[in-house]
């Protein structure tokens, strides 16, 4: 990095505000940010003092070890995150941008009809972090204009207690059998974004026959699908469609639940990441969005029972994603599907 | 209204800054409770693309099965927890006000605690008590029977009407007590006289003559269950069971229908209105207000064998409201892992360090609370003082139509009041949204009856004859306002800004609406870590919460309780 060009870049960022930066950095639009960028993004970030992001990705306590890892790399750039599902930060950041607010940098769903959406409204900003082509070359071009990228890479399967079932659903039709009376968790679609691709990915599979089914059960319905785990965990229910990630951690941490991916598919989540284009710390929010790509962040992930969005970064199970079977709800079909899942679902199951 | 002395005032050719503080007074009305409520009947009205007129939203939000089911809900929840808090408030205020009965005190003020919790803590509790297979209590009978399930079963109507029950009670609890209070015992000494014996007069004196403040006290609960958003949102949810209030929410969630949510909410207006309107005709335009009411002394009741069985009965609802519920909450937020339950390893004060010092969310939301609460405190209470000053002392024409205006967010149930806000201020010209002043606002307006009606109560008993004097002598409205008035109303003052200031500090069914992650405030924190099962954070913001309402409450009683005295001496 040349001294010169750093402090021309200081003097602009600092002399004037942050928003004369993002034009400078963001000039080759679509072009890969390379390391020199990095350097002069995180010392833009670092007047911009913090980055706020809002994410449905993991629990909480996975958000808090990226968030860590993120200020080791990183001093001197603070980061407020909330957590929370899909379709309610969605809806907190379709309330502000109703009004003409912008508060948000970087937005972390689960459903990646919610970027479809945004993009219409031109509210995303294109950006192509430095080091994207370390994750698999089958996910780096989430959105082909580079507007959103993966942010996570998650597992929709079955947990369970093992205490208690010895053999769980092996398929996912078998969640409808009797013997599973009663002891059914799921996740709202209308909530979760996790749960939105799975009830979609089903639909599409098996019809809504196979909800009506798993109706006859009486399933518990929460709202995240974490709760699923919080329902196994704590004795509540044993069995759910649940995410591979806090399962594992729970396990880890010896409680009495187990992961199973089912014979006819987990459902493969590719949970997107995005920066706004009227995000009040643009670079911090860029530098961020670059760090999903780093070895920490993958690393923290793992911490966590996460999957690693980097193949370099071994998952915690020693899964794989090419071992493992696995479908994926395509963009275009999420956003006409979770809709409609969501109108069936509160026919199906009253709420 | 005496003619002369408004004339007088209005001939008075001396400017007088008192009119400033009014005018500004109404302007705050106009933009806090006239501007939400017609917004919220315009974007009923609207096609929210075109901006046309329609009545399509009513059609569609009353015509779908989907969106009746939730009312009939409501009813059967609403009419049950007024019915169930009813019968258990009135025998309690009957016994804590006329019996002998050990432990009063503790009882009432348990009463006191019951009616400060949050339905929504009170709810997260009793999940942790009571889920049917991982409840403690469950886990206990199965413990100790071997039976395969336990009774208890939260996740469901019953359940949600149960804990908001509890919640409910010291609504009838209070009505009753004040109407016992002041119901002359010359009554009962003369039906006791002509041989009637305690349980008699109970039955065909007390209870006719509390009949008013019975059906005042059902009338409340009935409406607290029906506006009532967080109990509903934890525990109907997993029973698959849909209210007003949660399918309100859902109408807030992507794809967003607010038009659909207005129309939908208008109903439950307009019952709200006509119930309060029933009540302030049985009550005959009575006030209850947390004074106590002086009234004459009566002899207790003696229970005498009754007295042990009665005692551990009446200690029953303050168990399952204060004592069960505060015992999980406190047991949560101590420990590492909810899930292991209280063995001695699972200690820790993890959570009160994680909340206080190292979370930068919590920390802030604490923060928030307080200065919100606090400012929208002092706002309802300035309105409070210069409206109610200006229509008890007939200084303005229309007074009728002010104290209507103050009064009116008592109809509005929360989560109703914040769809009008939200309507009103999320756009051009004044965009509050996302801003704390939304917050401060909705809080203000939705408490300000309380101030309301305590500081006109207060004036009322004010002669003017201090005024007047102060006023002879040559001062300005506004000084012997400030140097007469204000310092005689400064208890009722500093009680009506409490009981805006604790509602406000855990306030939800607005805030839910109306709040964005920069103005998150300890509710929607707590709402927030609801799910995805993070019980311990939740618990502790819990306990936080209630420590520092419990501790104003205090304040408040003792500073009540000291002006009563006073005033009797």
């Amino acid at each position: 990095m040349s001294i010169a060009t750093r402090g021309q870049f200081l003097t602009l960022a600092g002399g004037a505000t942050a928003a004369l930066a993002v034009p400078a950095l963001a000039e080759a639009r679509g072009a890969a940010v390379n390391d020199a960028d990095v350097s002069k993004l995180y010392a833009a970030a670092k007047k911009e003092g913090k980055v706020v992001w809002w994410t449905a990705h993991y629990a909480q306590d996975a958000a808090e070890r990226v968030r860590d890892a993120f200020k080791a790399k990183y001093p001197g750039i603070d980061v407020e995150f909330i957590r929370q599902t899909a379709q309610v930060i969605y809806q907190r950041l379709s309330q502000d941008l109703k009004a003409g607010i912008h508060q948000l940098d970087v937005f972390a769903s689960t459903d990646e009809a919610h970027y479809v959406e945004l993009k219409k409204q031109n509210v995303l900003a294109e950006f192509a972090p430095a080091d994207i082509d370390k994750i698999p070359e089958q996910f780096r071009n989430l959105d082909t204009d580079g507007t959103y990228r993966v942010g996570t890479l998650a597992f929709v399967l079955v947990n369970y207690n093992p205490a208690k079932i010895p053999q769980p659903a092996k398929r996912w039709p078998q969640l409808g059998d009797g013997r599973f009376k009663g002891q059914i968790t799921l996740g709202h679609p209308a909530f979760s974004g996790y749960v939105g691709n799975w009830v979609v990915a089903m639909n599409d599979i098996y019809g809504w026959e196979y909800f009506k089914n798993i109706a006859k059960n009486n399933p518990k319905i929460n709202r995240s699908i974490y709760d699923t785990v919080t329902d196994i965990v704590g004795g509540e229910r044993t069995i759910g469609a649940g995410p591979d990630s806090l399962s594992l951690e729970k396990k880890a941490g010896g409680n009495s639940i187990d992961i199973f991916y089912p014979e006819d598919d987990s459902v493969l989540i590719t949970a997107p990441v995005g920066v706004l284009k009227e995000a009040p710390h643009p670079n911090a929010a860029r530098l961020f969005e670059n760090f999903f790509y780093s070895k920490e962040y993958s690393q923290a992930l793992v911490k966590s029972s996460c999957f690693p969005l980097r193949s370099d970064v071994p998952s915690v199970n020693g899964a794989k994603l090419d071992k493992i079977r696995w479908t994926r709800v395509k963009v275009d079909r999420l956003a006409t599907g979770v809709p409609e899942v969501v109108a069936k679902w509160r026919e199906t199951f009253g709420v | 209204m005496r003619p002369s002395e408004s004339n007088a005032g209005r001939r008075s050719v001396r400017f007088d800054p008192g009119a400033i503080v009014f005018v500004i007074a109404l302007a705050a009305l106009a933009i806090m409770v006239v501007l939400p409520l017609g917004w919220l009947l315009f974007t009923s009205l609207q096609i929210p693309d075109t901006g046309r007129l329609t009545l399509g939203n009513y059609v569609e939000a009353f015509s779908k099965s989907i969106y009746l089911g939730p009312i009939l809900n409501s009813l059967i929840l609403a009419t049950s927890v007024a019915t169930i808090a009813v019968l258990v408030g009135t025998p309690l205020a009957w016994l804590v006000a006329r019996s002998d009965l050990p432990g009063r005190a503790l009882l009432r003020a348990a009463i006191v605690a019951a009616f400060v919790t949050p339905s929504f803590l009170g709810a997260q509790a009793w999940m942790l008590l009571a889920a049917p297979n991982s409840g403690w209590l469950n886990k206990w009978f199965v413990g100790l029977t071997h039976a395969e399930h336990g009774p208890l079963n939260i996740y469901s109507l019953a359940g949600a009407i149960f804990v908001m029950s509890l919640y409910n009670i010291p609504y009838t609890f209070t009505f009753v007590s004040g109407a016992l209070a002041g119901m002359p015992a010359e009554l009962e000494d003369a039906a006791s006289i002509l041989g009637a014996r305690s349980w008699r007069r109970a039955f065909t004196i007390v209870l006719p003559l509390a009949l008013p403040a019975i059906i005042a006290g059902f009338i409340m609960s009935f409406l607290e269950a029906l506006a009532e958003f967080g109990a509903p949102a934890f525990l109907l949810i997993p029973a698959r069971q849909q209210v007003i209030t949660t399918q309100l929410y859902l109408f807030f969630q992507f794809p967003a229908r607010i038009e659909l949510a207005a129309a939908y909410a208008m109903p439950l207006l307009l019952v709200t209105a006509a119930l309060l309107f029933a009540q302030r005709r049985l009550i005959g335009g009575k006030r209850y207000t947390m004074i106590g009411a002086k009234g004459s002394r009566h002899n207790l009741i003696r229970l005498g064998k009754w007295r042990w069985p009665v005692v551990g009965l009446a200690f029953v609802p303050p168990l399952l409201a204060i004592g069960l519920p505060y015992a999980a909450l406190l047991g949560t937020s101590l420990s590492k892992a909810w899930g292991l339950g209280p063995v001695p390893g699972n200690l820790t004060l993890h959570w009160y360090q994680w909340a206080i010092f190292d979370n930068h969310e919590t920390q802030s939301a604490i923060l928030h609370s307080f200065s919100y609460g606090f400012v929208a405190a002092t706002i309802a209470l300035v309105i409070a003082v210069a409206v109610a000053f200006a229509v008890t002392r007939n200084l303005v024409p229309a007074g009728g139509l002010l104290s209507f205006v103050c009064m009116a967010p008592f109809v509005v149930p929360g989560i109703i009041l914040a769809i009008g806000f939200y309507s009103a201020f999320s756009h051009k010209p004044l965009l509050l949204y996302g801003t704390a002043w939304i917050l401060i606002l909705a809080f203000a307006t939705r408490f300000l009856p309380i101030a309301y009606s305590n500081i006109t109560t207060a004036l009322q008993t004010l002669s003017v004859d201090l005024e007047n004097a102060a006023r002879t002598l040559g001062a300005g409205r506004l000084r012997s306002l400030f140097t007469v008035t204000v310092p005689l109303l400064r208890t009722a003052m500093l009680s009506a800004w409490l009981l805006v200031f604790i509602p406000a500090l855990r306030e939800l069914s607005c805030a839910i609406f109306l709040f964005t992650p920069r103005t998150a405030v300890i509710s929607t924190v707590i709402f927030d870590y609801s799910d995805a099962g993070n019980f311990e954070a939740v618990a502790t913001m819990g306990i936080l919460i209630m420590a520092i309402t419990l501790t104003l409450v205090t304040v408040v009683y003792r500073l009540l309780g000291k002006s009563v005295i006073e005033a009797q001496a």
